[in-house]
């Protein structure tokens, strides 16, 4: 009986490589998808993170010369040009009377808030001029005999929970959910080619007048599926692994890093899925026609997946989806990324049900080929 | 009780600026060893080393010695770690790590930053003596103060749980070094400010084998007591009145800031002045004796911070013209700002600075008041501390090729740029830089943070360039109590 699942393997995997471009095809979302995304981010980071030294246009800077110091100090540097243009700086031309008789001298920062460019420089610019207000209102209280701590009635302290790594929580979120998605997309090439494809090249029927039963049939299928859906995962991995590194996310204070050992877990927790993935793709390619048909069909099913996935990788996701497959998995590995313990019980579950919906998958599909309509798509 | 304006007088050097000194302990968390630290919103590690006290009675008491690590951002050098050390002599590293951080943060984007509670302080089995309150302080004239009965009653309390004699500067770096073991780091990039920088040339000498670069800011040569910062103090004292002649609008404002400084402080010296105040902070009725030596403290402390240091040129002239509010302000500012261990404190002055003060070296400090009045303090209290001297060669000037980073602030009123090129003399592979503008503690007035990083990264000072710190970072002068700007025209 296994001899017989070897052989129909090694004949499912000789097919697979013999069609190469196929193959390759299913592999290319592996490679580029991390490159890509690193690529987006590299240019991401430094479109919206503020300049070293920024350029503010400043009109009246000589009504406020002290001012026009200190936030020379932080960076915030009068200049002219079209830079300079985006974020403009006008001090009051009454500033040096109202400073001198104690009243507030009115500064307006003139932008565009929702030029995403510049809401970091915009932040900042309004950071350093409250902090010279709060530093002018201080000397301000003991020039007149009064500590300036009695403006501060409350202390607040902050205490964030977050590790470097959780930090980056979202953006892990949507690198974890690329890497799980990846045994959808690589083995779906060689799913609908064994399943669709064999029929319409005719050689299904040929296969099952050999004396195989439809059970070893589909799990040699099966096997063939999601030993490329791993090769998927493992060129994801490994590509991310020297990727995410390249890209400077410590501007936007947190690290990512994909370790060996983070690698070995995501390889363990996606094999269930990747036979999900596989059982799933065959099911609904054998319930196609043609090739073409079940290409269709398969781009709307894997949208199930993806949305899981998806839902999973923001913190709103509804409790349940911690119990789901996929979206178990994907919240477990981000638990696992952001330095918190693994959630045994929830991925158990997930997994267990995974592999449960993959088992039923294969079963009904071994029941379906018996029939003749199914295996000559009548 | 050693009243806190004593202490601010007689304390040396202090580090790190007033504002980012806020004294808050480091809350640790339950059984793990992350913790927080005032003002750092960030997840710390903290921990702790057990060491003998006395290094020669291995079996006798033990303290521990706390450390936190603050994470880096991406750790590209897990080996490596930035030690930061504070100054005072007292104060507390890990009190202050929101100021570490902020002066290191370019660092710490690739280098975990490691603060150690030097013994003595923090943490760390602290030496502190009580302190007296801003009421008292106020009221109090300390210029007829016993200095003895406060020490001998704190000498009593702390002998309770410390042997005063084992709190100097070079048992304190054996901890540093069992702290670095500890947590398994294998090459240290230091970073010491005002007396930190003392114990970064320490650790030059015993340890070099464990140092990858070294930044001293506010520099204390080794030769140098700091029992000599007198004159510092009057140097940087002439600069903000030469300052506000050179300024057009401040000189215009104060013309006669010179006299006016003088003729105050000599008819304070003969009549104190007593009055009724506001209290600065509860605003309850309160009693001021301003003194000479409250208005030479206050005026010490203000120059500190250059955005304080700006405030003086008026305080001194609303003085001079009898209206006391602006120097109480300023008076108001050292409560709660310079929590500095006191026993620890006088470990290390009376053991390292005070022995080797030479004839010359008194006669130079009597010659400012604030030297003067130092000097006194310090040989009142030290015999009774009876800390034993540091060795000769304590004294002698670091010889090193570790590539090392000297920043120097043009205004400081405790080190002052010659003393970072008395350090110099024998560092062979080291760079001294100077800011026009800073006062003391640079790297957190300037550009030297980014500074610092460079020298982290490349392990070399050759291509550091401190152009950025001649960029015109000047803070006006207060013209009233309210404005810097000029006041002319507001006739519209």
């Amino acid at each position: 009986m296994m001899a017989k699942v070897f052989t129909l393997l090694r004949k499912e995997l000789v097919d697979a490589s013999r069609d190469k471009r196929s193959v390759l095809a299913g592999l290319y979302y592996a490679i580029g998808t991390p490159l890509l995304m690193c690529g987006l981010f590299i240019v991401l980071i430094n479109q919206l993170s503020s300049p070293e030294d920024l350029p503010v246009k400043m009109i009246n800077a000589d009504k406020a010369p002290d001012l026009v110091r200190y936030l020379g100090q932080q960076g915030i540097n009068s200049g002219s040009g079209e830079k300079a243009d985006k974020l403009v700086l006008q001090i009051s031309s009454d500033y040096p009377q109202k400073m001198a008789r104690g009243e507030s001298a009115e500064v307006t920062v003139i932008a565009d808030n929702s030029d995403e460019k510049m809401q970091d420089s915009i932040r900042r610019l309004q950071k350093a001029l409250q902090a010279y207000s709060a530093e002018m209102g201080s000397l301000r209280l003991i020039a007149r005999g009064i500590d300036p701590r009695v403006l501060q009635p409350l202390k607040v302290e902050m205490h964030d929970q977050a590790t470097p790594d959780s930090k980056g929580g979202m953006i892990l979120g949507i690198a974890l959910f690329t890497m799980l998605y990846s045994v959808f997309i690589s083995g779906m090439n060689l799913a609908i080619d064994t399943s669709a494809g064999e029929r319409e090249r005719n050689s299904l029927g040929l296969l099952l007048s050999h004396p195989v039963t439809t059970g070893q049939l589909v799990i040699s299928k099966l096997l063939a599926v999601t030993a490329f859906a791993m090769l998927g995962l493992i060129l994801i991995l490994l590509i991310s692994h020297f990727a995410y590194p390249l890209v400077p996310w410590a501007e936007l204070g947190f690290s990512i890093s994909i370790s060996p050992q983070f690698m070995l877990l995501m390889l363990v927790v996606g094999l269930p899925v990747a036979m999900l993935a596989a059982s799933l793709q065959l099911f609904v390619s054998f319930m196609a026609k043609t090739f073409k048909e079940a290409q269709s069909y398969l781009t709307m099913v894997m949208f199930i997946p993806l949305a899981l996935a998806m839902s999973a990788s923001y913190n709103i996701a509804p409790e349940v989806l911690k119990w789901l497959p996929v979206s178990g998995q994907q919240q477990a590995l981000m638990e696992v990324i952001k330095g918190k313990t693994l959630p045994w019980m929830e991925l158990a579950i997930a997994s267990g049900l995974t592999l449960l919906i993959a088992a039923i998958l294969a079963t009904a599909l071994a029941r379906m080929l018996r029939s003749e309509k199914v295996v000559f798509g009548l | 009780m050693i009243r806190r304006y004593s202490c601010w007088i007689r304390s040396l050097l202090m580090g790190l600026g007033l504002f980012c000194a806020l004294p808050i302990q480091a809350i640790a968390v339950g059984h793990s060893n992350s913790c927080y630290a005032t003002g750092l919103s960030d997840r710390l590690q903290c921990g702790s080393v057990e060491v003998a006290e006395n290094p020669a009675k291995p079996d006798g008491r033990k303290i521990a010695i706390h450390y936190v690590v603050i994470p880096a951002i991406k750790n590209l050098a897990p080996q490596e770690a930035v030690l930061g050390i504070a100054g005072g002599p007292g104060q507390s590293a890990i009190e202050n790590a929101a100021g570490f951080e902020r002066m290191l943060h370019k660092v710490r984007q690739h280098r975990d930053i490691l603060l150690i509670d030097q013994r003595g302080t923090g943490q760390s089995n602290a030496l502190n003596c009580d302190s007296e309150d801003l009421t008292a302080m106020l009221a109090h004239n300390d210029e007829a103060m016993d200095i003895a009965a406060d020490v001998r009653k704190c000498k009593k309390q702390l002998e309770q749980h410390a042997d005063i004699s084992q709190y100097g500067s070079e048992q304190a770096l054996a901890d540093f070094e069992a702290v670095r073991r500890h947590l398994g780091y294998q090459k240290l990039h230091i970073y010491g400010v005002s007396y930190g920088t003392r114990m970064a040339q320490l650790y030059m000498r015993h340890y070099p084998q464990a140092i990858a670069t070294v930044t001293l800011d506010g520099v204390v040569p080794m030769q140098q007591s700091v029992l000599a910062i007198g004159g510092a103090i009057a140097r940087a004292q002439t600069l903000v009145i030469s300052d506000c002649e050179k300024d057009p609008l401040c000189g215009k404002a104060f013309p006669k800031l010179r006299e006016e400084l003088d003729t105050l402080s000599d008819t304070l010296q003969q009549y104190p002045v007593m009055e009724k105040i506001h209290h600065p902070v509860t605003g309850e009725t309160a009693l001021l004796t301003f003194t000479r030596d409250k208005l030479q403290g206050a005026l010490r402390l203000a120059m500190y911070s250059p955005s304080i240091r700006a405030l003086i040129p008026f305080a001194v002239h609303q003085a001079y013209r009898k209206n006391y509010q602006p120097i109480l302000g300023l008076l108001s500012l050292q409560s709660g700002s310079l929590d500095l261990a006191m026993g620890m404190h006088a470990a290390v002055v009376c053991g390292e600075d005070w022995p080797r003060l030479t004839a010359a070296q008194r006669q130079d400090a009597e010659k400012s008041v604030i030297g003067k009045v130092m000097l006194k303090g310090i040989d009142e209290s030290c015999p009774i501390w009876q800390i034993p001297p540091a060795l000769k060669n304590f004294s002698a000037p670091i010889a090193s090729s570790i590539p090392t980073l000297l920043l120097s602030g043009e205004k400081d009123p405790a080190t002052p740029p010659a003393w970072a090129e008395m350090a110099a003399v024998k560092l062979t592979n080291a760079k001294h830089l100077i800011s026009p503008y800073a006062t003391h503690n640079v790297a957190a007035q300037s550009c030297a943070g980014d500074l610092i990083a460079e020298l982290v990264e490349k392990a070399s000072v050759k291509q550091i360039d401190g152009k950025c710190l001649n960029k015109d970072v000047r803070r006006s002068f207060y013209l009233n109590a309210s404005t810097v700007e000029a006041i002319g025209e507001d006739k519209q």
